[in-house]
């Protein structure tokens, strides 16, 4: 067994980094954390084109794909597309994301209430430019310590 | 961001002012810009700068030559110089170029502005130089339409005009995967596009462990940022080899971009600098007579000169 302890980070392909940027910050709250190639030491090393965000503990990249991709139909606001990135909100500050996507105009479906015998509360469904699908959620165990967060500094390990 | 020093600096900027450009002989090359280019081939008297000599351009605008340049002009990088004028004299220059042996170039274009009607040649000294149609009656190039600089980081370029001294983006080359698609047309011979546009990558070249010349080759765009500056346009590429810059206690050299602002604007914008942490020199105010009044000296983060100055017709 592996024994991985957690997620270190996902990768979301996109077709316009900097719009990504925008939706990722100023809708999820992200933050930029480093962008690669732009710099000429990054050309000259052939790296890929992407930028790191980190939202609150969780680090992911907006990587730019240099080919087009399929993307479902954009009324289609609830699916998977091989992916879903799912963001935790707490269930006192859902009501707050609804009224947020509406404020941006960002479409969404939802919220819809998951069975109360499971972990999930309610999830609102709704898509980044490019169309990845993209849900937030609270969850009935967010007061629940399934483990403590490691320090950082070798791959997450204590 | 932007927020300590103020978002406003950047509109205090009216345009290019001038160009300072580094040729060999800067007799001959005003003689070139004359014959060729329809510039009034007299030099500007009280010109500040000791082996710069100067051309007033219609428009108001200056080009300048400094003497003593290498003839290194890094004609695989984007670095370019675009004027302004009719169709009608850009007709008649390209009869005068066709007779003196210089090839004009088509070259197609990343920013929509530029796209119609592209028309590109390399002076006797190595700079390229773009004209863009423009209204008018000059029977020459009317103006300074747009420079193009490089640069190392792009990141740190973006974050000093725009976020710090808070210029307008007005277009990014890179970004989409639009680019990256059209870019493979141009590997493909199918987009003659202009120097410096785009670049072949060996994707993570220097990998630990990887065989010696096996990593994939990729045609890309090359990384460009375009700046609104009042009425002109600043075009920002990506450096694609590692270029030396001048010493770094050097705020005053060649070649610069100049740009006009007001009194009031110049002493903004150096105070923005100052707090910044960038070095300056001046104000320097110039003599009576001079086309300019005051100009502050300084580089980009990637080593690029650059001058604020007060034309002379607004001393008062």
């Amino acid at each position: 067994m592996a024994e991985v302890e957690s997620i270190s980070h996902s990768g979301i392909c996109v077709h316009d980094l900097k719009e990504a940027e925008e939706f990722y910050c100023n809708v999820l709250g992200a933050r930029v954390h480093s962008r690669v190639n732009f710099k000429t030491q990054d050309a000259l090393r052939g790296r890929s084109i992407h930028t790191t965000l980190t939202l609150d503990d969780y680090v992911f990249a907006v990587m730019l794909t240099e080919d087009w991709m399929e993307v479902p139909d954009a009324g289609q606001l609830r699916g998977a597309n091989r992916t879903r990135h799912s963001f935790c909100v707490p269930k006192a500050r859902f009501p707050k994301v609804l009224e947020m996507l509406e404020a941006v105009e960002v479409p969404f479906e939802g919220p819809v209430m998951h069975p109360e015998h499971g972990p999930f509360g309610e999830s609102v469904y709704f898509r980044d430019p490019t169309g990845n699908f993209l849900e937030v959620l609270w969850r009935r165990d967010e007061d629940v310590v399934y483990s403590t967060v490691q320090p950082l500094g070798h791959g997450g390990g204590g | 961001m932007n927020t300590a020093l103020g978002s406003s600096n950047g509109s205090a900027v009216h345009g290019i002012s001038h160009l300072v450009i580094e040729v060999a002989d800067a007799e001959r090359a005003a003689r070139f810009y004359a014959d060729t280019l329809g510039v009034d081939g007299a030099a500007l008297g009280d010109w500040p700068e000791a082996n710069e000599l100067a051309l007033a351009l219609p428009s108001g605008q200056m080009l300048v030559f400094k003497s003593g340049g290498t003839g290194d002009s890094q004609n695989e990088s984007g670095i370019h110089q675009a004027y302004g004028c009719t169709p009608e004299a850009r007709s008649a220059i390209e009869a005068s170029l066709a007779g003196t042996g210089i090839a004009v170039h088509r070259y197609h274009e990343d920013r929509p502005a530029e796209a119609r009607d592209p028309f590109y040649f390399t002076d006797p000294d190595g700079n390229r130089v773009q004209l863009v149609t423009a209204p008018g009656n000059q029977r020459g190039i009317s103006g300074i339409d747009h420079a193009a600089i490089q640069a190392s980081d792009m990141e740190w370029e973006e974050a000093f005009f725009v976020d710090r001294l808070g210029f307008a983006v007005d277009h990014r080359v890179g970004w989409n995967t639009e680019d990256y698609v059209r870019a493979r047309a141009w590997a493909e011979g199918r987009d003659d596009m202009a120097p410096g546009t785009r670049r072949m990558d060996r994707r993570y070249r220097d990998n630990p462990g990887a065989e010696p010349g096996s990593s994939r080759e990729v045609p890309r765009p090359n990384i460009q940022l375009f700046l609104s500056l009042g009425g002109s346009v600043l075009g920002i590429f990506l450096a694609t080899s590692h270029v030396q810059e001048p010493a770094p206690e050097l705020a005053r050299g060649t070649p610069r971009t100049a740009l006009a602002m007001d009194r009031a604007g110049l002493e903004s914008m150096a105070s923005a600098l100052d707090a910044a942490g960038v070095a300056l020199e001046g104000p320097v105010v110039h003599d009576k007579g001079a086309p300019l009044e005051v100009s502050l000296y300084f580089r980009d983060p990637c080593g690029n000169f650059f001058e604020l100055c007060v034309p002379a017709d607004a001393r008062g």
